[in-house]
């Protein structure tokens, strides 16, 4: 029996994705030393970053300026010396305070830290399991499904020695994501890959990035990693860590590996690449006076 | 009853929603986000919602009235209808996996439902806290038939099925020999038998040389120690050989069990918390360079008895041993696998038993099996001094008592199962570690 079809109207305007965001983070003043007396070294200096519910933002700066600092007080790995850091307006740690650690910052670490010991599928249930936020069983099959949908099907039951560096990483940020966190906190994830891979991992995390819509912190050296992730790119200065410039990069999303060819790409590099190259330039000369 | 009178008493989407056992758990935000996002609608008495080919990525809600969910082909044979009432969930095929689309659903009367695109209800449950895990796990099994719900639990259930743990265990021994007897370099060490072997054959029966003239050679000792009626009153087919064998072995399992379970958690203490090493280690660093024989005195004098003292001798080496181990496993375990941990969520305590444990396994493994071999060394040296049975009380009395084959029988015999038990312990240790064998399978050349 076949009728016209059901008539559907809604109750309400549909609110936009952004307002149903959390993952805000206010990075104000933020200060840190390192070591004590005669050799205590600034290594963050006053910085202050607004980073959005949702974006993809990806701080650059020559290695050892200091974005890992920052990505760890966040984490709650180490207290800051002077600032604030909120998220989603409430305080997450200030002056000689530091960060709770939990599952609402997750890490994706620069050499990987998946358990070698567990499977795949275990390493990926960990979160909800040790949170006893889902029931074993429960969590092992989310952590199928979340694997499956990020084309991992057939390594559940594999250890992570056995597989290969990208199929690792894309595991990690899988793991990371089963607990819904409000941010997750990437640091130089792909450093270790090779450029193919490299190329592969980054259309995957924006695709999961795209399903998931978490706010991700991205930390890099590579400008072109930068800008064809990030939503907003943060150059920092060296020795001390100072936000030097951030650039919008205003290519729409989804975006495809084809877009690194295009006009927009290439001058968003070349501008990021002569601002961050300056910096280089500048820690290479103070590391010559230093050694 | 037509649409119309359906609609008059529709209640808002949001009350609805707050009503459905799934998204009870929700935060006020979140409810308020997918309220704004449903979409109400009425379906007449036999009209269909959607089809058996139409991708459902809608979940729905039925307001009021009964949704009839047919299948036209049921796999099972045995749900191939069933009946969706007020404030009850179906739809969203996407999330049951194994059933996608194989689905016609019917208004059995006047119908009023809402239903929510389940991109949006996923983006928003994204944005939950944990109850965003709880509400998509309350979901699947409001979705699910209750066919689809006991396949799913049979299938987190297949443990049941196997073998009793002392069958499964033997085979995996039986495959562990094969296994060995497969491999080439198993052959390269029978020839190292033939020559050490062939060697004092050669020295003491065929050459003589001069200071081998009182050994006793491979002839000799091979017939004592198969004769039934042996020269010296020891051989295998006398029943004191392996009363002696016994008590070695069983002072061996007593100690190794007792260094074990004691060794491997004051390591891992000594591996994971600094206080604890503060206070012990120096008491370690003391003890730890004091050889086992000068020990023996004051064991002696402490211990009431002859087998206490040469158990606890035996222990203390291979506590030693173990717990040494067991704490450079601990502190080699990477720091950031534990900061992973903590940042999914691990408490200190969790993280401990998680990532710490299982990290130290392999060197605790090799501690494990250096305390097998410094623990034969020591009973041996225990049993010479004091006790009445034990291999090592064995060698020393037929030292004194110039029976110098029996020597060779007890030493020999002392090599075998002391191998024997460090072969157990590593085929032990490599079961509890597929992990790192298979990992160490691929990195092998």
């Amino acid at each position: 029996m076949m009728t016209a079809p059901i008539v559907w109207k809604s109750s309400a305007r549909r609110l936009p994705a952004s307002e149903v965001r959390r993952g805000a983070i206010q990075i104000v003043d933020a200060t840190k030393f390192y070591g004590s007396g005669a050799s205590r070294v600034l290594a963050v200096d006053r910085c202050s970053l607004d980073v959005r519910a949702g974006e993809i933002f990806v701080i650059v700066g020559p290695s050892g300026c200091g974005k890992t600092t920052l990505l760890n007080a966040i984490a709650g790995f180490h207290e800051l010396d002077g600032g604030t850091i909120h998220l989603d307006g409430k305080l997450l740690c200030g002056p000689r305070q530091r960060a709770r650690l939990g599952s609402d910052r997750v890490v994706v670490f620069q050499n990987g830290a998946l358990f070698p010991w567990k499977t795949i599928l275990d390493n990926v249930a960990f979160g909800p399991i040790v949170q006893g936020t889902l029931r074993r069983a429960d969590a092992l099959a989310k952590a199928g499904q979340m694997l499956a949908d990020a084309g991992l099907r057939g390594y559940e039951r594999s250890y992570p020695g056995e597989t290969s560096s990208g199929v690792k990483r894309r595991v990690e940020i899988v793991r990371a994501l089963m607990n819904r966190p409000a941010v997750l906190l990437l640091d130089e994830p792909f450093r270790a890959l090779d450029a193919l891979t490299k190329s592969v991992m980054h259309e995957a995390l924006l695709a999961i990035h795209a399903r998931n819509r978490g706010t991700a912190l991205f930390i890099t050296h590579d400008v072109e990693e930068a800008v064809f992730l990030g939503g907003r790119v943060a150059v920092m200065t060296s020795r001390p860590c100072r936000l030097k410039k951030i650039l919008d990069v205003d290519i729409p999303y989804p975006r495809a590996r084809s877009i690194v060819t295009s006009k927009r790409f290439r001058d968003l590099v070349a501008e990021t690449t002569s601002v961050v190259h300056e910096e280089a330039l500048k820690a290479h000369a103070l590391g010559e006076k230093e050694g | 009853m037509g649409p119309d009178a359906a609609e008059s008493d529709v209640e808002s989407a949001r009350d609805v929603l707050r009503a459905i056992l799934p998204f009870q758990s929700l935060s006020a935000e979140a409810l308020e986000a997918l309220a704004h996002a449903a979409e109400e609608g009425a379906a007449a008495p036999g009209q269909t919602i959607y089809d058996v080919s139409a991708p459902a990525t809608y979940l729905y809600v039925v307001v009021r009235g009964t949704v009839r969910l047919e299948r036209p082909a049921p796999p099972d044979g045995v749900h191939a209808a069933r009946a969706v009432g007020a404030r009850e969930v179906f739809g969203w095929h996407a999330m049951r996996e194994g059933s996608a689309g194989a689905e016609l659903a019917k208004a059995a009367g006047a119908v009023s439902l809402v239903r929510i695109d389940t991109r949006f209800v996923l983006e928003v449950l994204a944005r939950e806290p944990n109850g965003g895990a709880a509400t998509i796990e309350a979901l699947l099994v409001a979705l699910s038939t209750p066919a689809e719900r006991r396949a799913k639990r049979a299938e987190h259930e297949p443990h049941r099925r196997r073998r009793p743990a002392p069958q499964r265990a033997l085979s995996a021994l039986g495959s562990y020999v094969v296994s060995v007897l497969r491999r080439p370099e198993t052959y390269g060490r029978l020839l190292g038998y033939v020559l050490l072997f062939g060697g004092w054959y050669l020295a003491v029966d065929v050459l003589a040389l001069p200071r081998f003239t009182k050994l006793p050679g491979i002839v000799q000792v091979g017939r004592e120690w198969l004769s039934p009626d042996p020269v010296f009153g020891l051989s295998i087919h006398t029943s004191v050989y392996y009363d002696h064998i016994w008590a070695s072995v069983r002072r061996i399992a007593i100690a190794f069990a007792l260094a074990t379970s004691l060794g491997v958690p004051v390591g891992l203490a000594l591996g994971a918390s600094t206080t604890f090493r503060d206070y012990v280690f120096p008491i370690f660093e003391l003890l730890r360079p004091i050889p086992i024989l000068a020990w023996v005195p004051l064991a002696i004098v402490v211990f009431s008895g002859s087998e206490t003292p040469i158990v606890f001798l035996t222990f203390l080496a291979s506590f030693f041993a173990t717990a040494l181990n067991t704490r450079l496993g601990a502190r080699s375990v990477e720091p950031h696998y534990i900061l992973a941990a903590r940042c999914l969520g691990a408490s200190p305590w969790q993280a401990f038993w998680h990532v710490i444990v299982p990290g130290s396994l392999p060197y605790v493994l090799t501690g494990l099996q250096i305390s097998v071999g410094v623990a034969w060394f020591s009973l041996a040296a225990a049993e010479m001094v004091s006790g009445q049975f034990g291999l090592g009380y064995l060698i020393n009395t037929s030292y004194t008592m110039v029976q110098y084959p029996t020597i060779v029988i007890g030493m020999l015999t002392l090599g075998f199962v002391g191998f024997l038990t460090s072969a157990i312990v590593r085929f032990i240790g490599e079961r509890m570690m597929v992990w790192r064998a298979r990992e160490l399978a691929l990195t092998a050349p």
